[in-house]
């Protein structure tokens, strides 16, 4: 009951997605560059000169740039800046990711070939009706289930929480385990290799990008980003990635040779430009994210994750966090100011601290360092499509990881908010564990006894949502 | 008091902590433990009838004592995937055929 509840709502959402892109004149959704391309290939102008272009590009370094800098490569350039691959972006995680990818750079390359410090993102900006979509099933998610725990609380764990919730679903239990079980695999020993690494980082990084691919970023970040009072919260959040597998080597390399590396694959140097897109620091915004869009910041930081450039806790410290790269500064003589400058957008970086904060902690609750209103976890990355205001949907409503009230926007319509003034948060906790237990302990049966006691609660929310929806989109 | 129809054979699930297990882990994480429970009454074959009968009858006569099982039982037929927590301790772990994941009278 409760899923078919979720599956609908799910279904309506993505109805309304699909009429709102075709909604809003004046803004059209870029192209992407798997479609590009092949509209580039019709044109026989526009097909050869893309030939010619992808032969520039092929050779190494030192080649490509010589390549690029003759005359033939130039007006290849030229011609195609007027074609569709010029603006054509990406979506995360879409079929054929890595073929639109390299589209992009195909032609990004070329132009930006003066090694710009920051590379324009081939991904689309992270915009409204996604957020909207992803704040609005919060509401109906496992998530409630777990109860972010008062200060003092005894045994006060959100790292732990997170775990748990991720076990009880299905999918998050089933990645989970994959990518732990490859990332904690011994290589099988081979006696001439004295420095073998301990495991193979390779499967390990992809299991992970599959992780977070696959699974529900409402289970999947609370795993990542849960807030922490002790050290041992700490800990298991550090050890979250499998670092000892995904994130340390056993070389450090320099952060020079790391953002070579990473820039000579296309998927990682997308990750890397998007994440300095979304994390980069302004002093712009209240919150020192670009658009005061947190979501943005995490989902770029995530993006990273098994990559060559997957950044980590660099220690179990609960409350000071630290992000780091694995890689160093030292030795870097000349070019030491320009690693500094890459390393930095990593360790001290507002921002994305901030946006981890933001969401662990809620608004409340956490030492939040930098002064921020309540009301911005979830920005419009863009002028917002719909247009009507939707006050209940941008205000305190929206904050995943606040208190156990604000997990269902629904607890607020359906009590017309009384239960869900943050003073008396425990009342409101309390009815959701009761409407959990009936689940839980009835362990007769279990699958049968889910349909019959389904809450009503539950049932509610999707209707009250759907409603809004329906308010929203008229 | 009424009497209640026997459930049959069928998964079930319960909330346990990895530590709950027995399996002399310590982990605080919590998992979602499958078992098999319920009757398999309706699953008796031909052999299960005839040993019942000889384990009163024709056992006694032949001087045997061995032992024998009353039935199909419900038992586990597959069993989930690998799970893989953390322990107390920060260190990984992966155990096997832990939680049933189809149950079956055999």
């Amino acid at each position: 009951m409760i899923l078919i509840n979720i599956i609908s709502l799910m279904f309506l959402l993505d109805v309304c997605v699909c009429v709102s892109e075709l909604g809003p004149p004046g803004w059209r959704e870029p192209l992407d560059c798997v479609r590009a391309s092949e509209l580039c290939n019709q044109n026989s102008q526009c097909s050869s000169r893309y030939r010619i272009m992808r032969q520039c590009l092929s050779g190494g370094d030192k080649e490509r740039s010589t390549m690029l800098a003759s005359k033939e490569c130039q007006g290849a350039l030229e011609v195609l800046q007027d074609s569709p691959l010029y603006d054509c972006r990406c979506k995360r995680g879409m079929k054929k990711e890595l073929q639109c990818l390299q589209n992009y750079w195909s032609i990004h390359m070329g132009l930006t070939e003066g090694e710009e410090f920051y590379e324009t993102s081939p991904y689309e900006p992270i915009h409204f009706s996604e957020e909207f979509r992803h704040a609005s099933i919060i509401s109906d998610s496992s998530l409630s289930k777990v109860t972010p725990c008062s200060e003092g609380g005894k045994s006060c764990n959100p790292c732990l929480d997170a775990a748990k919730a991720c076990n009880l679903n299905d999918t998050c239990k089933r990645q989970r385990s994959a990518y732990i079980a490859i990332c904690t695999k011994a290589t099988p020993p081979q006696s001439s290799l004295a420095n073998q690494e301990p495991c193979s980082r390779k499967r390990c990084q992809k299991a992970l990008r599959q992780f977070f691919e696959r699974v529900s970023w409402e289970l999947s970040y609370p795993l990542l980003f849960c807030s922490c009072h002790d050290q041992a919260c700490a800990e298991r959040r550090r050890q979250t990635i499998v670092p000892a597998c995904s994130h340390q080597e056993r070389h450090k390399p320099t952060c020079i040779e790391l953002r070579r590396t990473c820039r000579s694959d296309a998927l990682c140097r997308s990750r890397l430009a998007d994440f300095h897109m979304n994390c980069q620091v302004t002093s712009h915004t209240v919150t020192s994210c670009p658009h005061d869009n947190y979501h943005g910041c995490l989902m770029a930081y995530v993006g990273l994750i098994g990559s060559d450039v997957t950044p980590n806790y660099s220690d179990s410290s609960p409350s000071n966090i630290t992000i780091s790269l694995w890689c160093t500064c030292r030795g870097t003589g000349n070019q030491e100011h320009e690693c500094d400058a890459f390393h930095r957008d990593f360790t001290h970086n507002t921002c994305l601290k901030n946006a981890i904060q933001a969401f662990g902690y809620g608004s409340e609750g956490g030492p939040l360092t930098v002064t921020e209103p309540q009301a911005t976890f979830f920005p419009p990355a863009q002028p917002p499509i719909i247009s009507k205001p939707a006050p209940s949907l941008h205000g305190n409503a929206i904050k995943p990881m606040d208190s156990a009230c604000v997990f269902s926007t629904c607890a607020n319509l359906q009590d017309g908010g009384q239960k869900c003034i943050p003073s008396e948060d425990f009342e409101c906790e309390e009815a959701l564990l009761a409407q959990g237990s009936i689940n839980s302990q009835d362990t007769d049966g279990v699958k049968s006894s889910a349909q019959k006691s389904a809450p009503p609660f539950h049932h509610i929310c999707a209707t009250v949502s759907v409603s809004i929806l329906a308010k929203l989109l008229l | 008091k009424r009497a209640r129809r026997p459930k049959p054979c069928s998964l079930r699930e319960m909330e346990v902590t990895v530590s709950e297990l027995g399996l002399g882990y310590e982990s605080d994480e919590t998992l979602l433990f499958r078992y098999c429970s319920g009757k398999c009454t309706g699953h008796r074959r031909n052999y299960d009838i005839t040993m019942d009968h000889m384990r009163r009858t024709g056992f006694r006569k032949k001087g045997r004592k061995d032992k024998v099982s009353n039935g199909p039982c419900c038992r586990p037929i597959a069993y989930e995937e690998d799970i893989s927590f953390l322990d107390n301790r920060s260190r990984y772990h992966t155990i096997q055929d832990v939680s049933a994941q189809a149950c079956g009278c055999v």
